[in-house]
């Protein structure tokens, strides 16, 4: 829950989705499942010389499971905050 | 969120599956797998060497566990977009 | 109390390995991928599928070539930096704490 969460706290943000196919998709967060999917609008493709194949795509979900990394917005995220919600989740997945 | 799909349906939809291949055509309907159905679907062959294949297909069903990404299409850039003119490798397999 | 075989440090107990992403926290971890990629950064947060997020991220991806030739193997590590990265847990095959963690 915790990551499901904390992607939730990013919906309206600007990230990059890079897939383990390593296509890299910038984009702002829409929605977020329990599955960690992730729907984006208004996306681009980092480098659309080469993968030309989103060019008519503007919005689109992904499949959490072909999710290799999110690059987050720093200044957006509160680290103390997900530090502490770190620790409260590891007390409870001990029980 | 399998309710994420339901403002696709009835839209024309490009999806990326994970062998890398590149499916467009209507989505008709999705479960919670993200098994889904492509209504007058196409295959998009991309090509280094020449433009973009367009292998008509018709009503498809893809498993979910197969697919990557599912796009919105905007159907008027992709009408104004020229595909005998692109180029590109086709996108690599999903490597978990 | 602990039992002999527990580890403690701090208040912490070292019961099971995911405790010792909770005494990382904070602190700067190295993480291995699959694939031939290697991360670096602060440790932000984890969970029980090893999904992370880290902090000021330095990620190396090496590949290997083989020269034509000579059929050498080439090393070849390209990096980045990225301010803040969430990493799906699939992909990680090992975390090690900073070094200066108690063994």
């Amino acid at each position: 829950m915790l990551f499901y969460s904390f992607f939730k706290s990013l919906i309206g943000k600007e990230v990059v989705v890079e897939l383990k196919n390593d296509l890299a998709i910038c984009g702002t967060l829409h929605s977020v499942d329990q599955y960690l999917n992730v729907k984006l609008t208004d996306i681009n493709v980092t480098d659309p010389d080469k993968y030309p194949h989103m060019l008519s795509v503007k919005n689109c979900f992904i499949r959490g499971s072909v999710i290799r990394y999110v690059q987050l917005p720093a200044d957006e995220v509160d680290t103390q905050l997900l530090q502490d919600a770190a620790r409260k989740e590891s007390v409870h997945s001990r029980q | 969120m399998g309710s994420a799909l339901e403002s696709y349906v009835n839209r024309v939809v490009s999806i990326i599956t994970a062998d890398g291949r590149n499916f467009v055509g209507t989505l008709k309907g999705f479960d919670q797998t993200i098994n889904i159905i492509l209504d007058e679907s196409q295959e998009r062959v991309y090509n280094p060497n020449q433009g973009v294949e367009q292998i008509t297909l018709g009503l498809h069903i893809i498993r979910g566990d197969n697919i990557a990404v599912i796009g919105e299409l905007d159907e008027e850039v992709d009408a104004r977009l020229d595909f005998s003119a692109i180029k590109a490798e086709a996108l690599n397999p999903i490597i978990h | 109390m602990a039992d002999e075989s527990d580890q403690q440090i701090g208040d912490v107990q070292l019961k099971e390995p995911l405790d010792l992403l909770l005494l990382s926290l904070d602190e700067i971890v190295t993480v291995k991928m699959r694939n031939e990629r290697e991360l670096r950064g602060k440790l932000h947060a984890y969970d029980q599928h090893l999904n992370l997020v880290l902090g000021d991220v330095e990620e190396t991806v090496t590949v290997i070539e083989i020269d034509d030739e000579t059929y050498e193997e080439i090393y070849k590590t390209t990096r980045r930096n990225i301010p803040m990265l969430y990493v799906r847990g699939d992909g990680v095959t090992l975390i090690a704490p900073p070094s200066k963690m108690p063994q």
